[in-house]
């Protein structure tokens, strides 16, 4: 089969592969996002034991390799309780594989966030408090912007690393883009040993991180007006 | 790499494991003796599932989800079609009729095949899988349906000089984790690399990463050659005899079942039919 | 009657005794310094009227209103507030929020309080102006006219210091007091902040001042307390404490800078 036979065929299985990709990268920041923030006010808690459970736990995750939570958290709970919780087929994958991806990068997202917040001079909080804010005021007028301006470079390198980082979910069968692309490899859908398509899953990553690049140099340079 | 894993998940599961059988009722397996009393005593959730067989468990559900890798000629995709074809995908659907399921098949990592068996995510491994010792000993495995030999492919213009097993001692290898080719490759002593899949370690070949693979004959006979993708490889020495098998959960009712429905195809000629099909019918085995 | 007065005023931090018993009082209109090696004591004194600190014990009130009372700590955030509001603080390092303008950064806090107001809904518009009016007079009274929609970032430590005394004056509290205002700035844009502080003091602010700047506190003050080692050690008019000091330590501190 020629190369523009084999394309069409390609680029629509990658297509399929990349959807799972995207998805798996939204779903992974919508979700640790908001779950970092708690993360950390857990891990700072005054209520010691459950500040180090946590502490406890930001360890674990982030001391070990996210393939191996991925094989935990997919095949473990099967083999204890019995029974699949995770759903049959591709949901299940990919549930498993979102909520040890959301887990993880919860866990990272934690410490960005310690950085950026420890990071703003008490001095600022104090001026405010000086002029009669109240604490929440503080937080919110004074303090968060200048949070953010701090964790977005971090940030953006955590997830331009999680865009790459989804192709882990392999591991447990997601079929993900570079899934698809290896499939032509063996042979799939009459194209065999062909090994561009997998070369050709770079082209994906390249696009996203490339968009991804581009959106959060802008909210960097949105947020470059001040100087802290 | 793959080994420290597993050594791992072992030492974590047996955490687990023995937190739960402190903290649990009576773990049965700790248990000795009467196993009907044992079931009795048990708590009420584990006496349901331990009561409930693996045949039970997949009428229950109405679905007979099948694990798979891509391999043509027993599970694969037609060009441009989503659905699975194969001996072994005829074979499994047809299995699954007779049953009176849905069947659903899943790819999947096939070094973690065991893994997929024990955590549920498929109910059984249809795929070609060679009956070694490992897999007996850690699946309940049906009786043998095809013949295979595992192979060493080289390129086709050295093949010359790689006749014997001698000729492919100084040959560096690349298998797939986990298959027969890797074993059959420690045993005769090769320097071997494992890799993620068959195709991989063709690839290999071709990219001259290594200089021979060992692959199933079957999938040999349908992946190399002329008229194929890697037309520039062929086979050589054939460096054992097996046989392929379906594998279920250990102590599973299935594989009876399987067994009678092997018997019942042969004997009604389906099974042949099949065979001829996907072009391995010189390997089937009689039921 | 003295619109401040600190009695027995006592503060550690853990072993370390920072404030031992300070008695002082400042009458309306006066500018009052305090001078002292660092370690004295001098700006956690600032820090504990302004209720950035919480005293051990002793008695502050303000303006007749009783501001901390060392036997009854337990107050409400909300009336914590209120008290803060009372009195301004001008930082060593001014402490602007760098991303507001100057003009925000005045505004905010007057701002949020407007909105805890009961008629804020109603009257919003003509409270707006009213806050805006007001700020943008108080920085022309420090000479920032031409700045007031510029960024911190984009204007000089004097400029930026200028601004963090109009943000303390917006909330027109009954006195200012300053920690260093000078310090972190270098010697040729000490002179503007100067200028305001005594502007300041003829419009008859009641300020009260901790400065290194000797010759400044002599010129500008009503009345110097000098501080040694967590004690009020010499209090006085500019001319008693820098000319005739009574005490060895002051003797010995003013030695030192007049080296």
């Amino acid at each position: 089969m020629s190369f523009t036979e084999q394309f069409p065929i390609v680029f629509q299985a990658l297509n399929t592969g990349f959807l799972q990709t995207v998805k798996l990268f939204f779903v992974t920041l919508a979700g640790s996002l908001p779950l970092g923030l708690l993360i950390y006010f857990a891990a700072r808690s005054s209520f010691k034991p459950l500040a180090l459970l946590f502490r406890a736990i930001i360890w674990v995750v982030r001391g070990t390799p996210l393939m191996l939570q991925l094989i935990v958290i997919f095949y473990l709970p099967g083999m204890v309780f019995g029974k699949a919780i995770w759903g049959s087929g591709e949901k299940g994958r990919f549930v498993a594989a979102a909520i040890a991806f959301i887990f993880n990068y919860a866990c990272y997202f934690a410490e960005i966030y310690r950085g950026g917040i420890q990071g703003v001079p008490i001095g600022q909080t104090e001026a405010g408090q000086v002029l009669g804010m109240s604490k929440k005021q503080v937080f919110f007028k004074v303090t968060l912007l200048q949070m953010i301006k701090r964790i977005v470079p971090p940030m953006s390198n955590e997830i331009i690393t999680l865009v790459k980082d989804t192709s882990l979910a392999r591991i447990i069968a997601l079929q993900e883009v570079i899934w698809a692309g290896q499939a032509f490899l063996k042979g799939s859908q009459g194209i065999a040993g062909e090994i561009w398509p997998m070369f050709f899953t770079g082209v994906y990553y390249l696009a996203a991180s490339g968009v991804l690049t581009v959106a959060l140099g802008k909210l960097e340079k949105k947020l470059s007006y001040f100087s802290i | 790499m793959n080994k420290k894993i597993f050594a791992v998940i072992i030492a974590l599961c047996l955490v687990v494991a023995i937190a739960f059988a402190a903290c649990g009722p009576k773990d049965p397996t700790i248990t000795p003796d009467d196993p009907g009393t044992t079931a009795a005593e048990d708590g009420t959730t584990e006496a349901t599932v331990a009561d409930e067989s693996d045949l039970d468990y997949v009428l229950n559900k109405g679905v007979i989800v099948v694990g798979i890798t891509n391999f043509a000629p027993m599970d694969y995709k037609e060009q441009g079609s989503d659905e699975w074809v194969g001996f072994d995908a005829d074979m499994a659907k047809a299995f699954a009729a007779e049953l009176g399921v849905q069947v659903e098949f899943v790819e999947i990592a096939w070094d973690n095949k065991v893994l997929e068996l024990d955590a549920k995510s498929i109910d059984c491994v249809w795929n070609g899988m060679t009956l070694t010792d490992e897999v007996l000993a850690k699946m309940s495995c049906s009786n043998a349906y095809c013949n295979n030999a595992q192979v060493v492919v080289v390129a086709a213009d050295k093949a010359e000089n790689y006749k014997t097993v001698e000729d492919c001692m100084e040959l560096s290898f690349a298998v797939e984790a986990g298959s027969a080719g890797e074993k059959m490759a420690t045993e005769n002593g090769f320097k071997a690399t494992a890799v993620i899949d068959q195709a991989s370690a063709l690839m290999e070949v071709t990219a001259g990463t290594a200089d021979a693979a060992i692959i199933d004959s079957l999938m040999a006979d349908a992946m190399i050659g002329e008229g194929t993708a890697y037309e520039s490889l062929t086979y050589t020495v054939p460096l054992n005899s097996e046989q392929y098998g379906v594998g279920f959960r250990l102590g599973s009712d299935l594989t009876e079942k399987l067994n009678d429905f092997f018997a019942k195809a042969y004997a009604e000629g389906k099974m042949q039919e099949l065979a001829e099909k996907y072009n391995v019918g010189a390997a089937l085995i009689a039921q | 009657m003295a619109i401040l007065e600190v009695k027995n005023l006592f503060k550690s931090f853990g072993k370390t005794q920072v404030l031992t018993g300070i008695d002082f009082c400042v009458e309306e209109g006066e500018v009052l310094s305090i001078i002292g090696s660092s370690g004295s004591g001098k700006t956690t004194l600032l820090r504990c009227i302004t209720q950035l600190e919480t005293p051990d014990s002793g008695l502050i009130t303000v303006d007749g209103e009783v501001f901390f009372d060392g036997s009854n700590k337990k107050i409400k955030a909300a009336e914590k507030r209120r008290r803060q509001r009372m009195v301004g603080l001008v930082f060593q390092n001014f402490n602007l929020f760098p991303q507001y303008t100057a003009l925000k950064n005045v505004t905010l806090a007057v701002e949020m309080m407007a909105k805890e107001r009961p008629d804020y809904k109603e009257n919003k518009k003509a409270i707006q102006k009213e806050i805006r009016d007001n700020a943008v007079s108080l920085l022309e009274r420090v000479g920032l006219s031409d700045k007031m929609e510029n960024y911190p970032c984009q204007l000089s430590g004097g400029q930026q210091q200028r601004v963090s005394i109009a943000r303390a004056l917006a909330l027109n509290p009954k006195i200012l007091f300053f920690d260093e205002p000078t310090s972190a700035l270098d010697p040729e844009l000490t002179g503007e902040i100067l200028k305001v502080i005594k502007a300041l003091a003829n419009e008859n602010m009641t300020m009260v001042i901790v400065t290194h700047e000797m010759n400044f506190a002599r010129e500008v003050s009503d009345r110097v307390i000098f501080m040694d080692n967590g004690v009020i050690c010499e209090q006085g008019t500019p001319e008693e404490v820098f000319d005739n000091p009574t005490q060895e330590r002051t003797k010995a501190f003013l030695n030192k800078f007049n080296e």
